[in-house]
């Protein structure tokens, strides 16, 4: 009972501060006196030709081309809460998907490759690939042939390798992509693609963003697949997944909700780093992130061009925090 | 658990702090005096501080390509001329140079007994396998081409004789170069830093672990090169002018990329010069009455524009490029970054030797622009908003760039005029790969560095046809016009400076009116000294010209002011060790 | 034991393996010219036809690969003879040859540039690290200690703001107010000395640090409360036991595992992925160098950075997972 009425409290305020966003957002633009993407060379400019700070027509100041920080700002929020909502989509689902399958099928029997075969593949590869073909296949037949003459005289080690199941798979796409450059995967993706655009800026904070999910999932799950009504429908010959989706999935909803809102503050994080580093969505569209990197070097001289976006990102991703702080409290769950 | 209340506390306190901490400016500080400032006596000793945003890529003479890079190397290499302060080309390692053959070939007369920061002495051999070394077919040198006129080049070159024949030995401080054509900028080209003189331990092929070792004013100490950190060069005392150099050691702090970095170092007196200062320190540097004397805008070393390919529609209909280059507001962009940036209308910029101050070039004119549209086949109307050229304009560049911001200004002019611009933004290496290449990018912005202060470096690579490649052309607009060519041609082998001059104005207005590029602005750097740095000057074509500047300070007099902490942890863990 | 450990050890080895061959592949996809870069946006093109020939780039792709995973790891002789070309980029460890070939841009072996900038990314590390330790054990603690009351309210609120701050806000506010305003530590930079490394070091540090200290703060905070509610706890208490004793010696021995942990991953993630504070801090670590080489378009310096960035993480998550194991016996993963 007690600790329902603190998580309301921590919910409350993080609800109030979405809340607050979501009609800056929606209604900023429309109160604002300037247009976000024209510059105003004349009311914006100071006389020592520098962006005027806040006053009576610029409320946030002016930005290094003289555009109107306000409405800038309030343009962004846009940006940010709708990518920070749809690339959390993205990553839950992909994560709730792989941590829910990974954590069912954890421990299972799963297959046996043995390392001959493995190696023999590996080298293949890497021999086709350098254009020698002949060798790949001689590569295979190496491996197949070791196999077989493991098993048919019986020499152990021959035949001997790792045990691999989906759970294992799923887990070692879930270190590489940890493992990985970040930038090197953000770059190339926008370079593949001829601009960067809010939704290849989803799509990469998405495919990325939905590790830490599946691992948080797949703990949930494995907890979850030992309850008794999981068990009895297992029992009763259920097939897998149905029981997923008809028994694992609503006991694992909580937990997922949660991280669904911590990932919306992580996502607007992530999208405001990018935007830093320039590899966020192009100009002129104002994202936050955006903002900051054409303030950052002029912010000894005019820090409202930072301390505007600055204060939106914190108080933006502070507010889904403690949402989700709120849900953890409310729905009494433990890490 | 949380109270909203504590939240909200902890955000305003945050805020309130930014804004305070923003708010509150410190004033600028003074400038360190000199210790006798009437006295014009140089003093030798001392070691100059500088900084660089820039990173040096290389210390080996044929390898380098830009222009700081290029200016060290000048300082530990000496040549067989060099640039004077008003941009002519003067005898450096030679004490005379003769051109004979009716300008087929130069005879470099070289001083005596110079010697190399080894201890060699420097004779013509040297000077030949210096030039061999830099032209070598092994060699990775950007800048091989210049010197395509030295006869036998083609066959060095392509590996079809294991000399250059054009470079002869005629005795022990003779040198001759013959030329197959005449060439009004091979003089030119041979005081930039690809042919300077290196040490016989250098050898006579490309190795990249050179250690560098020439014949110039400073040298490089073990060590004194760390990388993408910092750059020491040290006083040759064997230099062959005698006196110079004054400093003991001149030094960079390398990548400092940050300009409020700078500005701090420069106020502490821990750099002695600063030139990439933020657009406020600028003007308050400029505005402060004690740092009069002592602030100085550099001589323009290129321009900027906008490049718009002849081959992609709509830039292959000329009346739209004449549109673009008159819609768009030249004074807004240099408005954006005032005190550093020039207006350009036209190819060569202002201060170059061939600028032509009676022709406007191109000018912003709005209602001109819409004419020219509308005479293109795309009526714009801006009361409604339609017309124009119906698909977006894609427009590459690279972060992190002044266009960044720049292209912004220019987005909203050209959407005057029915034009949408759409920025492409990648890296540098994706934007060389789309922009040298055939059809792969449609405008974006360029500009030129001099090689070295001549109109024709100007105009030839950018928009002679000759320099159109299907990979690797930087002709970026793919413009081809054959009277501009044939005037190009003419004026490399004319002698006559006065004709000259006349053929390559002749070629600016065409430029100009065709506009394959819009020309913008030209970037300065501004420079702060501090008082006791003397004889600073700025050099037309090279970055740090150094080696006549002194330093007029008494030991010790400038007030490091070191922060106390510091000093004691440094004293304290200085002991440990 | 020892199966399990060499099987996660073949696992990780799997994993760098494929983030090295994709990162190889996905940088060949990039449209970019590595030969123009080297030569400069102002050079003919017969000059940089001749570099893309020096630098071996106009072979195709899968030769490339198949080159360079074969040079990767090989056998040679334990003392490598500066004047071998063959083995000039190679560096030894024992007979075992890493040779991850030339950098285009600055033309030195690579390993040579990585033997530079990994130990400053590790100290980076290694400080940004105990001062998440410090920090999330010494409030973790004090909250813990003074659960329900107004302080823990507090430092829970502080968490939370903490880890709502990005990196590069935390290290601009702390570079201006201690290095412009307060001029206490240097603007950024490595130093010369080692006291001036010293104090170079804090502001970074201190900035990575603070935003793991948030996390770390809960998780200790977390793990000791329940550790506290426990019955053997409460029975040390009610025995006469101290607080500071019942807290350390069965709270935090609770706690530690996972802090640990945490600890251990963050190290190993921070080691190369430091970029935004060594960008900001000017400081040479793995982080500046893999971003330069990756906007140069530096091949093997970006095969040689993703390769031990990734080996970091892999076995900073090796070592965490078995350690975990063996320090804490209830586990058995």
């Amino acid at each position: 009972m007690t600790s329902r009425w603190r998580g309301s409290r921590a919910a409350r305020a993080g609800l109030s501060i979405v809340v607050a966003l979501a009609v800056f957002a929606t209604i900023g633009p429309l109160v604002a006196p300037h247009d976000a993407f024209t510059s105003d060379f004349t009311n914006g400019v100071s006389p020592l030709h520098t962006p005027i700070g806040p006053s009576r027509h610029f409320w946030l100041g002016a930005d290094r081309i003289y555009r109107d920080e306000f409405a800038r700002l309030a343009v962004g929020a846009r940006l940010s809460l709708a990518i920070g909502m749809l690339a959390t989509l993205l990553a839950t689902a992909i994560g709730a998907t792989v941590g829910v399958v990974s954590g069912w099928f954890e421990g299972s029997e799963g297959t046996r490759i043995p390392w001959s075969i493995g190696i023999g593949s590996l080298g293949a590869v890497v021999l086709a690939l350098a254009g020698h073909g002949g060798w790949a296949v001689l590569a295979i037949a190496i491996g197949l042939a070791v196999r077989v003459t493991g098993e048919l005289a019986r020499i152990e080690p021959l035949k001997r390798g790792p045990r691999v199941n989906v759970d294992m798979l799923l887990m070692r796409m879930v270190d590489v992509g940890l493992a990985f450059p970040f930038l090197l995967l953000v770059m190339a993706i926008s370079a593949a693609l001829d601009h960067t655009t809010a939704t290849t800026v989803v799509l990469v904070l998405g495919a990325t963003g939905w590790l830490g999910t599946a691992r948080v999932l797949r703990a949930k799950t494995m907890q979850v697949r030992s309850l008794d009504f999981v068990l009895a429908a297992r029992a009763l010959g259920r097939s897998t997944p149905g029981i997923l989706l008809r028994h694992v999935l609503p006991n694992v909803s909580g937990v997922l909700a949660i991280a669904a809102t911590i990932s919306v503050a992580q996502m607007i994080l992530a999208e405001s780093i990018l935007g830093y580093l320039g590899v966020g969505i192009a100009p002129p569209a104002p994202t936050w992130g955006r903002m900051l990197y054409e303030g950052q070097d002029y912010y000894l001289a005019g820090p409202w061009l930072v301390a505007a976006p600055a204060t939106a990102i914190i108080a933006a991703v502070l507010g889904f925090h403690l949402l989700g702080e709120g849900l953890k409290d409310a729905l009494g769950a433990r890490d | 658990m949380l109270s909203a209340r504590a939240i909200e506390r902890t955000l305003v306190a945050l805020a309130t702090s930014l804004v305070v901490l923003g708010g509150c400016n410190a004033a600028l500080e003074a400038p360190f005096a000199a210790a006798h400032p009437d006295d014009e006596t140089p003093r030798r000793g001392g070691t100059l501080h500088l900084a660089s945003i820039a990173d040096i890529a290389t210390l080996d003479p044929p390898i380098a390509s830009d222009m700081f890079t290029s200016s060290v190397i000048r300082l530990v290499y000496a040549g067989l001329v060099d640039f004077d302060r008003n941009g002519n080309v003067v005898p450096d390692l030679a004490s005379r140079v003769d051109e004979v053959d009716d300008g087929l070939a130069y005879r470099f007369t070289l001083r005596q007994g110079v010697r190399f920061h080894d201890g060699a002495e420097l004779t013509a051999s040297d000077v030949k396998r210096s030039i061999e070394r830099a032209l070598s077919p092994t060699t990775p040198s950007p800048t091989a081409s210049f010197y395509q006129s030295i006869e036998g080049y083609d066959a060095y070159a392509s590996k079809k004789t294991p000399h250059l024949e054009g470079v002869e030995v005629e005795g022990r401080y003779l040198v001759l170069i013959r030329l197959h054509e005449r060439d009004s900028t091979f003089l030119p080209a041979l005081a930039m830093a690809a042919l300077r003189v290196t040490c016989p331990s250098a050898g006579e092929s490309y190795s990249p672990s050179l250690s560098a070792c020439g014949a110039g004013p400073f040298r490089v100490m073990p060590g004194g090169w760390e990388r993408g950190r910092t750059l020491t060069l040290v006083r040759n005392e064997s230099y062959f002018r005698p006196g110079l150099p004054y400093l003991d050691a001149v030094t960079w702090q390398l990548n400092a990329s940050n300009p409020a970095s700078q500005a701090f170092k420069f106020s502490r007196g821990e750099i002695d010069v600063v030139r990439d200062l933020s657009q406020t320190d600028t003007i308050r540097y400029e505005g402060d009455p004690r740092w009069k004397s002592f602030v100085a805008l550099e001589p323009v070393h290129g321009m900027q524009g906008d490049s718009m390919n002849t081959e992609i529609p709509p830039f292959d209909n000329v009346e739209v490029r004449r549109a673009v280059a008159a819609a768009i507001d030249r004074d807004h962009i240099v408005m954006l970054k005032s005190s550093n940036l020039t207006a350009v209308t036209k190819p060569v910029p202002p201060g170059m030797p061939g600028y032509d101050p009676h022709f406007e070039g191109q000018r912003y004119d709005y209602a001109a622009a819409l004419a020219h549209m509308k005479k293109a086949g795309y009526p714009f109307d801006p009361a409604t908003g339609q017309g124009g050229w119906p698909a977006p304009i894609v427009y590459d560049l690279a972060r992190p760039s002044l266009q960044e911001l720049t292209a912004m200004s220019m987005q909203q002019d050209l959407a005057k005029i029915g034009l949408r611009v759409q920025l492409r933004i990648s890296s540098l290496p994706t934007l060389y790969s789309l922009t040298h290449r055939r059809g792969k990018s449609q405008m974006s912005p360029q500009g030129w560095e001099e090689d070295f202060p001549d109109p024709s470096n100007f105009l030839e690579p950018l928009f002679s046809s000759k320099s159109i490649g299907e990979e690797d052309t930087l002709n970026y607009a793919f413009y081809r016009n054959a009277a501009v060519d044939d005037a190009l041609a003419r004026a490399r082998s004319e002698r006559d400076p006065a004709a000259r001059a006349r053929l390559y104005e002749q070629t600016e207005r065409v430029i100009c009116d065709e506009a394959p590029w819009a020309f913008e602005f030209a970037y300065r750097f501004f420079q702060a000294h501090q008082p006791y740095v003397r004889n600073l000057h700025g050099h037309p074509v090279w970055i740090a010209d150094v080696t006549d500047v002194w330093l007029d300070r008494e030991r010790d007099a400038v007030a490091r002011k070191e922060a106390p902490l510091l000093r004691a942890l440094s004293a304290g863990l200085g002991v440990a060790r | 034991m020892i199966r399990r450990a060499l099987s996660r050890m073949a696992w990780a080895l799997a994993v760098v393996w494929a983030v090295v061959t994709i990162t190889f592949f996905v940088n060949e996809v990039i449209p970019s010219d590595p030969a123009r870069m080297v030569a400069g946006p102002q050079a003919r093109p017969q000059e940089v036809a001749r570099i893309r020939e020096q630098l071996g780039l106009d072979r195709p792709v899968a030769a490339r690969y198949a080159i360079f995973a074969v040079r990767l790891v090989h056998f040679g002789t334990s003392e490598i003879d500066p004047k071998d070309p063959k083995h000039a980029t190679c560096a030894a460890f024992g007979p075992v040859h890493v040779d991850l070939g030339r950098s285009y841009v600055q033309r030195r072996p690579v390993v040579t540039i990585l033997a530079e900038r990994l130990p400053r990314s590790a100290l980076l590390a290694a400080a940004a690290v105990a001062v998440q330790m410090i920090l999330g054990v010494a409030f973790g603690l004090f909250a813990a200690a003074r659960r329900e009351t107004v302080w823990d309210m507090a430092t829970v609120a502080a968490t939370l703001v903490g880890a709502s701050i990005p990196t590069f806000l935390t290290g601009l506010a702390l570079q201006y107010v201690f290095a412009y305003r307060l001029r206490w530590l240097p603007f950024d930079g490595y130093g010369k000395t080692t006291g001036a490394q010293v104090t170079a070091l804090v502001l970074p540090a201190v900035t990575l640090g603070l935003f793991g200290a948030a996390f770390a703060t809960r998780l200790v905070r977390d793990e000791v409360s329940a550790a506290l509610a426990l019955d053997h706890a409460r029975t040390a208490r009610a025995k006469g036991a101290s607080r500071l004793g019942v807290l350390v010696r069965h709270g935090l021995r609770n706690a530690l595992a996972p802090v640990v942990t945490v600890a251990g991953i963050d190290f190993g993630q921070l080691v190369g992925g430091a970029i935004v504070v060594e960008t900001l801090f000017r400081w040479p670590g793995l982080g500046l160098v893999s971003v330069s080489a990756l906007l140069d378009r530096d091949g093997p310096l970006i095969m040689g950075t993703v390769l031990v960035t990734s080996i970091a993480v892999v076995v900073a998550n090796l070592v965490v997972d078995l350690g975990y194991v063996w320090l804490d016996p209830r586990v058995r993963v």
